[in-house]
């Protein structure tokens, strides 16, 4: 589904210095080499400026490659011919809610990915409807945006890219200015259309708790991919993820620490259930 | 008082107003104003005033809804009246103080101008509460099409309507917040002179204006990724369609502008109707 | 100086369809020195509550005693009022306005009238104690990372010399690294001045990190409050009213639950290692 070869990106930075400008080349992404298949849900982890947020508009042909090749349904993101089909195919969401409603109707926002495309208006019709029961928004068709909370706004962001029928959907940060009941309600949004409608699902996160719930985890640090694998594989490995400037789900952590003094307990614990569970697996042992 | 400015506001409700198509009543919008210039006798005004009121009463608009919105224009007016009482000369001196001077003409011709310009708030005023902004956009940007031809940007002004539109009250959210912040570090914004006044002002339009740049840039992203290319192929949901009422519409308003015409004409040659 | 807020009730926009009771009868008292985590979804009443301890909004009914003087007594003292108690806002590098980040905290200072060296005195005391180094004090805020932001907005509030430091979802929208920062800032200023903090948070691990007290604020009323002990050992409470606690304390409220000898207060992990290390020696003996 998408595949990026030795896929690098650069930019060059001006910044101001007592001795006038100096220009300086920053490289956001370093020759990085991974493959995503249809249906997957990746959660890709990393700290401020460690270019996660270059790779979300990557995929969306925001940005294209200074170097090597990054394919979107076999589509190469440097052939400027095909950027509306790479960007129908790979629909993104963004980190505030506010700055990418563009309607004062809900309904009408949700139009505006076909409308761009040029879908015919009672086909509009329909998709807008299906998207708003996806997201569970019905009832909130003709509201204005800014009158909904930050969660229901998501939802409709995410309304607005399904209605657009893309085959995956990036969201960059979708969550991070949201309170933990609209954490909840964006994150079961992501998962069910996953789950039910099989849509790729990358997630650009800094909440542990919820990269736990992807299929696969990527950690990219300084424009390196540095880690990827299941979150079982990633989270057990507890000094490294510290080093990024990462966190662990408290359990994890107390499971490593107590590994550290010699407790028989598997590395890879990620849930509440996971701990109590080998907790009590350790009793019945003794 | 900026909640007092109907102008631009919706009022939702069902009526045969609301459910006219947008571009037929920018249009009559447009020639009810400039009949309100054509009119030119107390008849006339009579006449406008009546089949406003009837437009009004059809609309389901509460006409105190209506009056709210003249409130907030009242010194435009009085200002109106002021000038047009002293500076208007004639012959039939009524009053006279110094320079000052108020004739018959002048009187008149206040009365002729504050009726007038009511007459247009109220009437501009109605078609903004009964058609929602997406409509109005959509109609200023279908009329505005054939000047495309010419280089007028229709779409992207609408565009830039509806953008605006959506903006103003995140907008004035977000003043409210900074302007709490800045007071909660000591911003005075109530006491001091014009110049002070100005000055405190910098703490809150400098914030504002780099939220406003940053939030422009990520729509501008936001709304590529979704597609958006200008309104080349672009369709739209809501296709606009003239029905029976709007074509009933289009031609009560041809009638009610020749009388407008043939009373003008009329008072021209009998002048006991001023 | 101690806060007593006396049957404090707000409602916004009363009589008109709109209306809504924010705050209902609340009645609470913050001693000097203390370090208050303020906790409840968005919703709660806790973003009214802070602007009320402030002078920013004035209640319906109650009052607010600053060291036993009602604080809307005497409008003329409001100023006084929001110097003594500084609010830091949520996403407080939204009010950063100056060329650099030196005069962007003299702001507040200069508003209060002191004079250069005074000004000058707080700015740089300020920037230290959140830990600001000097090579960024004469660069342009918009050219900080989040957490450096943050850092100087709060600085901002902190060169007012108040005796009460609130802050607003301090943490919000950070990367794991920016909210350490922080939160190590925010540790470090309330040891060093032993001035009174509150902080509010969506995030339960933030502050049971931190703070000596927990108020929990549910539908307009301080629902719950204590030690984040005595708060984090009701998981099933907290729940209830939309909230969670850290994950450690569900581990211990479930193995309680089967009948396992452990304490149910626990809430940091380095105190969860040591109960689990204690119960497997138990068990193995």
């Amino acid at each position: 589904m998408i595949k990026a070869k030795d896929l690098t990106y650069e930019y060059i930075r001006v910044m101001e210095t007592d001795h006038g400008t100096k220009e300086e080349k920053v490289s956001a992404l370093k020759q990085v080499n991974m493959e995503i298949e249809q249906g997957d849900f990746i959660a890709v982890l990393g700290h401020n400026g460690s270019g996660k947020s270059t790779f979300a508009k990557q995929i969306n042909a925001l940005l294209q490659p200074t170097g090597g090749t990054l394919w979107v349904k076999d589509m190469d993101t440097k052939n400027d011919a095909l950027v509306w089909d790479i960007r129908q195919t790979a629909g993104m969401v963004f980190q505030n809610p506010d700055n990418q409603l563009v309607a004062t109707v809900v309904e009408e926002d949700i139009a505006f990915g076909p409308e761009n495309m040029g879908v015919e208006p009672k086909e509009i019709r329909r998709r807008v409807d299906e998207a708003l029961a996806t997201v569970r928004m019905e009832e909130y068709a003709t509201h204005t945006p800014s009158k909904l909370s930050g969660g229901q706004k998501q939802r409709i962001a995410i309304a607005g890219v399904l209605a657009m029928k893309p085959d995956c959907i990036v969201l960059d940060e979708p969550t991070a200015m949201l309170d933990p009941v609209g954490r909840r309600e964006v994150m079961e949004t992501i998962e069910r259309l996953n789950k039910e409608e099989g849509i790729t699902m990358i997630l650009i996160t800094h909440y542990m708790d919820e990269a736990v719930r992807a299929d696969k985890v990527f950690v990219i640090d300084d424009g390196d991919l540095v880690m990827q694998g299941t979150p079982r594989e990633i989270f057990s490995q507890v000094e490294e993820l510290k080093k990024y400037g990462l966190d662990v789900p408290q359990v994890t952590e107390v499971a490593y620490l107590l590994r550290k003094e010699g407790i028989d307990l598997p590395a890879d614990i990620l849930t509440i259930e996971e701990m109590v569970g080998a907790v009590c697996q350790l009793k019945s042992t003794i | 008082m900026i909640r007092d400015i109907t102008i631009g506001q919706y009022y939702p409700a069902e009526s045969p107003i609301h459910r006219l198509d947008a571009r037929v009543k920018i249009v009559v919008t447009f020639l009810y104003i400039v009949s309100l210039f054509i009119v030119n006798t107390i008849m006339g005004y009579v006449i406008v005033t009546a089949l406003l009121g009837v437009v009004i009463h059809a609309s389901k608009v509460p006409v105190k809804f209506m009056l709210r919105g003249l409130k907030s224009i009242i010194i435009i007016i009085l200002f109106t009246a002021v000038i047009n009482l002293f500076m208007t000369r004639g012959d039939h001196i009524l009053w006279s103080w110094k320079f000052l001077t108020i004739t018959t003409e002048g009187l008149y011709m206040a009365i002729k101008m504050c009726v007038r310009l009511v007459l247009l708030i109220v009437g501009s005023s109605l078609m903004t509460l009964t058609t929602t902004p997406i409509q109005l956009t959509d109609g200023i940007e279908y009329l505005l099409r054939p000047l495309k031809k010419i280089g007028v940007p229709a779409h992207e002004i609408a565009m830039m309507m509806t953008i605006a539109l959506r903006f103003i009250p995140t907008l004035l959210d977000e003043t409210d917040k900074i302007m709490k912040a800045q007071q909660a570090r000591g911003a005075d914004f109530d006491t001091g002179n014009m110049i002070q006044k100005a000055k405190s002002l910098i703490p809150i339009l400098v914030p504002l204006f780099i939220s406003a740049f940053r939030r422009a840039e990520e729509l501008a992203m936001a709304m590529e990724a979704r597609c958006y290319h200008g309104d080349e192929n672009r369709t739209r949901m809501n296709v606009m369609r003239m029905r029976g009422r709007d074509y009933r519409a289009a031609v009560m308003t041809a009638v009610y502008l020749c009388v407008v015409v043939g009373l003008r004409i009329a008072a021209g040659h009998l002048t006991f109707m001023i | 100086m101690s806060i007593k807020i006396n049957h404090l009730t707000h409602i916004y926009n009363p009589g008109t369809a709109f209306e809504k009771k924010a705050l209902d009868d609340v009645s609470l008292e913050i001693p000097k020195g203390q370090f208050v985590g303020l906790i409840g979804h968005t919703g709660s009443g806790k973003s009214t509550l802070i602007q009320h301890l402030n002078g920013i909004i004035s209640p319906t009914s109650g009052e607010i005693l600053l060291d036993g003087e009602n604080i809307h007594k005497d409008k003329a003292k409001l100023k006084e009022v929001r110097r003594r108690i500084g609010l830091a806002f949520q996403y407080p590098e939204y009010q950063l306005f100056e060329m650099t980040v030196y005069k962007d905290v003299a702001f507040g200072p200069t508003n209060m009238g002191l004079s250069p060296e005074e000004i000058h005195e707080s700015v740089i005391s300020a920037l230290q104690t959140v830990g600001l180094s000097e090579e960024v004090y004469e660069k342009s805020p918009f050219e900080l990372s989040g957490g450096q932001k943050r850092r100087v907005a709060i600085a901002g509030v902190l060169a007012m010399n108040p005796e009460v430091l609130i802050l607003d979802e301090p943490t919000a929208g950070l990367d794991p690294r920016g909210r350490d920062e922080i939160l190590q800032a925010i540790k470090e200023l309330h040891e060093k001045r032993g001035i009174t903090v509150i902080l509010v948070s969506h995030s339960m691990e933030d502050v049971a990190k931190l703070v000596d007290r927990i108020i929990v604020m549910h539908r307009g009323k301080a629902a719950m409050e204590g030690t984040p002990r005595e708060i984090f050992s009701h998981v099933e409470d907290l729940e209830k009213m939309g909230l969670a606690a850290p994950q450690v304390s569900y581990v211990f409220a479930e193995l309680k639950k089967r009948s396992f000898d452990v304490p149910t207060d626990v809430y940091t992990i380095e105190e969860a290692k040591e109960a689990l290390l204690k119960l497997i020696k138990q068990v193995k003996a």
